[in-house]
């Protein structure tokens, strides 16, 4: 009775992928110019505190001119009990264990000069604008903090950054 | 021979590929971006007398092991208002000196007093080269020196015949201790830059109508050739300084 008569069953056609990777491509290209690389994976659980009206570090990042180095509680539990308050430091991701249970201070002038040597000729900044970033965690006693810039102080790197996470209140 | 159809390339795992490298750079990268406060550490010297600072120039922001903050010797519980104590203490006598409260006193500098500043240490720095002084001397006068131009291009970009400034020994001072926790440290050194930005936006509102976060923007991308934006951001700098100490803490 009815006008159209279904004449069978039709198989369904297939969808066209041709475009397929251009869709892909497109994505992998925002991707690669959205983001910045990642620093190591710090073996330290880092979770910074929330501040405002801070200074971007992306310009000094692609002149090489920032270290970092991270403040944290050991990721692996077991360990976090060899640190006199559960701190440890991580440098280049090794954790720097101590006599004194804390961490050994004499390895941030070690690894900041060792740093500063392996710096690409065409960075030409003396090691005293050479930022070094200290990521810490929240709850990080600040005497560690100023343990760092002390050892940083006698190696005349002069320029320290306190990492914050930007709350986007600007 | 018989001739032989072309073969097409066959494109059909070209997305897998692609999509093997967006997982792989969408693994190795991060979004968020690394911000942080950047603070110079002093030189180390020795000091056998201290020159003493009057108590009016200091602003002391403290902060105990049990991370209780207090400000100039009052208790503050709310961290929030530290940035308004801020603005206080920079411009209380700014636009005209009172003695009897206690805050940092302004001094005026004419254009004339600036030039002869300046021809004092272009001599200084003369002599100094002919008697054959150390090294750490005439970087010292040249420092000055050069100080001393930034406020001559300054006032001579804001106009009128006079140049205020806040007391050079007018300063911030952060005393934590040991166990006072960094996001405590962290909140102080917003409070700090905000109060800065604050001032130094109003100013520049003012005077030219341009946000200072834009200037600043256009300076660390452009570098030397935003000239007139350098300029205009050193005389921000030079109404607002921004100095401040960080005291290490006892063991």
């Amino acid at each position: 009775m009815s006008k159209f008569k279904k004449d069978g069953a039709r198989a369904v056609p297939g969808v066209n992928t041709s475009s397929l990777p251009d869709i892909v491509f497109m994505l992998l290209f925002f991707f690669m110019v959205a983001t910045t690389s990642k620093e190591v994976d710090p073996t330290v659980n880092v979770d910074s505190p929330e501040g405002s009206r801070a200074t971007d570090l992306t310009p000094y990042k692609q002149r090489s001119e920032v270290d970092f180095l991270y403040l944290g509680k050991p990721r692996n539990p077991a360990r976090a009990v060899e640190f006199k308050m559960g701190f440890a430091l991580s440098l280049d991701n090794v954790v720097q264990p101590t006599a004194d249970g804390l961490y050994n201070t004499n390895a941030v002038k070690q690894w900041k000069k060792d740093k500063f040597d392996q710096k690409p000729p065409r960075m030409t900044a003396p090691i005293e604008s050479v930022i070094t970033c200290v990521k810490a965690d929240k709850s990080a006693p600040s005497g560690l903090i100023f343990d760092i810039r002390k050892e940083l102080q006698e190696i005349n790197a002069l320029t320290i950054a306190y990492a914050v996470r930007d709350n986007g209140m600007n | 021979m018989a001739k032989r159809e072309l073969q097409e390339i066959n494109a059909g795992s070209m997305a897998d590929i692609a999509f093997l490298l967006l997982i792989f750079f969408l693994v190795t990268t991060t979004m968020d971006k690394d911000t942080a406060f950047i603070r110079s550490i002093p030189k180390k010297v020795v000091v056998k007398d201290p020159v003493p600072v009057e108590e009016r120039n200091i602003l002391s922001i403290k902060a105990n092991n049990q991370n209780q903050l207090m400000v100039r010797g009052e208790i503050f519980n709310d961290p929030n208002k530290i940035s308004e104590f801020i603005l206080k203490f920079y411009q209380t006598n700014e636009l005209q000196n009172d003695p009897t409260n206690n805050f940092p006193m302004y001094s005026t500098a004419t254009a004339g007093m600036i030039e002869g500043q300046l021809a004092s240490f272009d001599k200084q720095i003369e002599d100094a080269e002919n008697i054959g002084a150390p090294k750490e001397m005439i970087e010292f006068f040249e420092n000055s020196l050069r100080e001393w131009e930034k406020k001559k291009t300054s006032l001579r970009l804001l106009g009128g015949s006079e140049l205020r400034e806040i007391a050079g020994q007018a300063h911030v001072r952060i005393e934590v201790q040991q166990a006072t926790e960094y996001s405590i440290f962290a909140k102080i050194q917003t409070e700090i830059e905000e109060a800065l930005y604050e001032m130094r936006n109003d100013r520049s509102m003012k005077l030219w109508g341009i946000p200072y976060g834009v200037l600043k923007r256009k300076v660390a991308l452009e570098k030397d050739k935003a000239r007139d934006e350098k300029a205009k951001l050193d005389l921000l700098e030079i109404l607002y300084p921004a100095r401040i100490i960080e005291v290490t803490p006892k063991k």
